[in-house]
């Protein structure tokens, strides 16, 4: 493998990634108000036939990223509805979500198998793509890969330095206290649902519009579940979450690689790769005691005062 | 006799600066009833709160002091009654309301978010703009608490403060929305004495700055040493509002708090007496000082004392969930590790806990799973549960002791209080047991199911010994054949039941004076 190949690789890392990293910075934004979207794999799914349809009707690739997101927020509606407003168990309806965000991308996309629609190319980035090394793997994506790069520090600046963000992790900690201050966990978590929601349809977006500009079956592929894990790994901070996306980027484009050149391992097995990291990293986490660093009220609803 | 409080001399603390005189009140309550059920929390209470003056408000567990101040912070409306401040009617149905008015309340259980700072905790929902600066917030927070002689470091995380910190953020949380009045609900609890201390500095900070302070307690000292006045609470009524400094002595207090009327009496046929069954021998430690007492079959002894003695930790021990030390405790004439090698189910020792909801029942099982908790004796065979015998049990426990309602299959969280207690006390019965350790037994029970309790208790010593633990000077009085006065973990003495002279020392000993001095 020479030099070439591995900035290769380390580009592809970061294009696979940026998905992840979308779907990723949506699920800790959700989780940090205290609700628990297992949804993620379904609303991908869902965004990311929604980006495509509409930018194969406008031509508008940006429309396109619009609808994408759009279509996350309504997915993450389905799931507000069910654990904010009614209070349902959370892990039943993030799951129900999932299977019904699967099942309804591939039958309202079953028409569209095959056809292509305006998508995002990749652009090199004036100035900074001068730069050796760093510019060839970081500075030489698309236009969604630059957004990606400013979101955590948008994420953290939000959550950290801004009323809404102190009051949204208020009631993911401990929506007692946040009731207790004249805060209401319903309308918090409403909004940081739908946010996260609008976020993880751009990681789906980012599916159909510029990783393939094609649309297929199955394009999410189980990177809504490795988001759900990355938020772990990262312990809920959104900077960690680059590193978290950028090394299952990685793992997905080496395995891919490793079957281009004709390998002789199954490449079943090497499907099975991101997700065996998977295993290890919230192993390694666990076992680092870092789960405590979870909103303390996440997963648990808020019974209306008495 | 020197009062020595738990390291150094509370008497010996005094508010620095006079309090003022009383004018016009900042809130009036009036006629005030509350009533849960059939039971009536508050009945008819009327109340002032001076601004710049401490009002303690004493009273017994289950007297009544929180479900008022509750209604005062809005989180409990009254049945009748109102509340007048600044010398309008007020309606008060949220703690948003109350707020809104300069009521806020600093609960037992703190709402505090633990992963947030200091700052974060005081500002939530405070702040106006849509950027928060945390230096900005830290100073904002950091001249509050100098103000008020709060001492705590703004930036830190509230998961690594004491409780006695975490309990100044709660009161910062209020000062910052501008409470006029301040209510403290048994705010020493979960306090050092140093903490304690630094606390009472704050309240009189707090009220030489014009703050009203209601603060609830069931210790003496402390309020004899915080308060400019005392309201005492028995029985959901107020039976004395006095000022401090017209108190004239300790037991004044005490016997207010207690009181001496008989609401029920029940007869109480002698029994003869049969072999000792718990035998306490100069028992020390877990806050216990040389405790030494015996309950003999036929006999009922009253532990009593105001709650938070020594009581839990005795019982604790002697029911096996806390190991005591060796050769000090003794169970129906076996040592207690011997005893609790075997503990069998039945013939041997019952207890009825306080805490009926958590430790006594599983509140989402039915009513024959919960009979099967403690007695499984007779409805097994070999490994299998025979669930349909222990299902005919429950219902003869059901019909026995009047448990409404009667069916089995009900969950134990449908049940009112009396009734899942009736259901206890059945089931601890049902064990035939020779040593009966009830804990506060009526607590929060109405007259009628007191009255049931009640007879229970007095026919099961015709075949046990039981040490009633209770707060409630009139069950000892009714019940009890001794009666033992328990005072920071040391029995104060041990007294007759039925002699009139001994009975009237119960008063001075739970104040923790030696019944010498009156």
């Amino acid at each position: 493998m020479n030099f070439d190949m591995v900035i290769a690789l380390l580009a592809a890392s970061v294009q696979m990634g940026t998905p992840i990293l979308y779907a990723t910075l949506g699920e800790i934004l959700t989780e940090k108000s205290g609700v628990l979207n297992l949804g993620v794999e379904g609303v991908m799914a869902v965004s990311a036939l929604g980006a495509f349809v509409v930018a194969q009707a406008t031509g508008q690739p940006w429309l396109g990223v619009l609808a994408g997101g759009a279509c996350g927020v309504f997915m993450a509606l389905l799931h507000a509805v069910a654990c904010v407003v009614l209070l349902g168990n959370q892990v039943v309806s993030g799951l129900a979500v999932t299977i019904l965000g699967l099942g309804l991308s591939s039958f309202m996309g079953q028409p569209f198998i095959g056809l292509s629609a305006p998508g995002f190319t990749p652009f090199a980035f004036p100035l900074l793509s001068d730069i050796p090394l760093v510019g060839d793997v970081f500075f030489r994506g698309d236009a969604l890969v630059y957004l990606s790069y400013l979101l955590p520090f948008a994420l953290w600046f939000f959550l950290q330095r801004t009323r809404l963000g102190l009051e949204i992790r208020a009631v993911g900690e401990e929506p007692e206290a946040a009731l207790a201050a004249g805060l209401s966990a319903e309308r918090l978590r409403m909004i940081a649902t739908l946010a996260g929601g609008f976020l993880i349809g751009m990681g789906g977006a980012y599916l159909s519009l510029a990783y393939t500009h094609l649309w297929t079956n199955g394009l999410s592929g189980g990177r809504g579940w490795i988001a759900v894990a990355l938020v772990i790994f990262a312990f809920w901070n959104p900077q960690r979450a680059i590193i978290g996306a950028y090394l299952f980027g990685g793992v997905m484009a080496f395995q891919l690689r490793l079957q281009a050149t004709g390998s002789h391992i199954s490449s079943s097995l090497l499907l099975m790769l991101p997700y065996l990291l998977t295993i290890v990293v919230l192993a390694a986490s666990a076992a680092r005691g870092r789960g405590d660093e979870a909103p303390a009220g996440l997963g648990v609803n808020t019974a209306p005062e008495e | 006799m020197i009062e020595e409080y738990r390291g150094f001399d509370i008497k010996s603390l005094q508010r620095p600066t006079p309090a003022p005189p009383k004018k016009t009140p900042l809130i009036r309550i009036r006629g005030l009833t509350k009533r849960f059920g059939s039971v009536e929390a508050n009945k008819d209470v009327s109340l002032d709160i001076h601004p710049g003056r401490i009002l303690a408000l004493l009273g017994e567990n289950g007297a009544g002091k929180s479900t008022l101040m509750s209604m005062l912070a809005g989180r409990l409306v009254p049945d009748e009654g109102f509340i007048e401040a600044d010398g309008g009617k007020v309606r008060l149905e949220s703690p948003a309301q109350a707020i809104a008015l300069g009521v806020g309340m600093v609960y037992q259980h703190f709402t505090l978010v633990e992963a947030m700072t200091v700052a974060e905790n005081v500002l939530l929902g405070q702040t106006d703009s849509f950027f928060v600066s945390p230096p900005h917030m830290k100073r904002r927070v950091a001249e509050l608490a100098t103000r008020f002689g709060l001492d705590i470091d703004p930036g830190a995380r509230v998961a690594d403060l004491s409780m006695g910190e975490k309990q100044r953020v709660e009161i910062l949380k209020l000062l910052h929305r501008q409470s006029r009045v301040l209510i403290l609900d048994e705010p020493t609890t979960v306090l050092t004495p140093a903490e304690t201390r630094r606390l009472f500095d704050a309240l009189w900070s707090m009220a030489a700055q014009g703050k009203a302070i209601v603060f609830i307690s069931h210790k003496l000292e402390e309020v004899m040493a915080a308060s400019d006045d005392v309201a005492i609470l028995r029985k959901g009524r107020i039976t004395a509002v006095m000022e401090k400094n017209d108190i004239r002595s300790k037991s004044d207090l005490a016997r207010s708090m207690v009181g001496r009327d008989v609401i029920l009496s029940v007869n109480k046929p002698p029994v003869e007496l049969g072999e000792e069954v718990l035998g306490i021998d100069d028992l020390s430690g877990h806050g216990l000082k040389n405790v030494s007492l015996s309950v003999r079959r036929g006999e009922i002894l009253a532990l009593t004392g105001v709650a938070g003695n020594g009581q839990k930790a005795l019982v604790e021990m002697v029911c096996g969930l806390e190991t005591p030390p060796r050769r000090k405790l003794f169970i129906l004439g076996e040592r207690w590790r011997r005893f609790y090698a075997r503990a069998p189910w039945k013939n041997a020792l019952s207890y009825v806990p306080e805490d009926r909801k958590g430790l006594a029942t599983a509140p989402n099982l039915d009513l024959v799973d919960n009979v099967l908790l403690t007695t499984r004796q007779g409805f097994v065979k070999g490994p299998w549960l025979m669930r349909s015998k222990a299902a005919d049990a429950t219902d003869g426990l059901i019909l026995d002791y009047n448990v409404s309602p009667p069916r089995a299959t009900a969950l134990a969280k449908q049940l009112s209080g009396g009734n899942l207690q009736k259901l206890v006390l059945g089931r601890e019965l049902y064990r035939g047991p020779r040593l009966i350790v009830a804990e506060q037994p009526t607590q929060g029970l109405d007259v009628s199911a007191t009255e049931e309790v009640w007879t229970q208790l007095l026919k099961s010593r015709e075949d046990a010994g039981v040490l009633l633990v209770t707060g409630d000077v009139n069950e000892a009085l009714n019940l009890a054949d001794r009666i033992a006065v328990i005072y920071r973990g040391e029995i104060m003495g041990v007294l007759d039941a039925n002699d009139p002279s001994q009975v009237a020392r119960i008063g001075p000993l739970m104040a923790g004076l030696a019944g010498t001095e009156e």
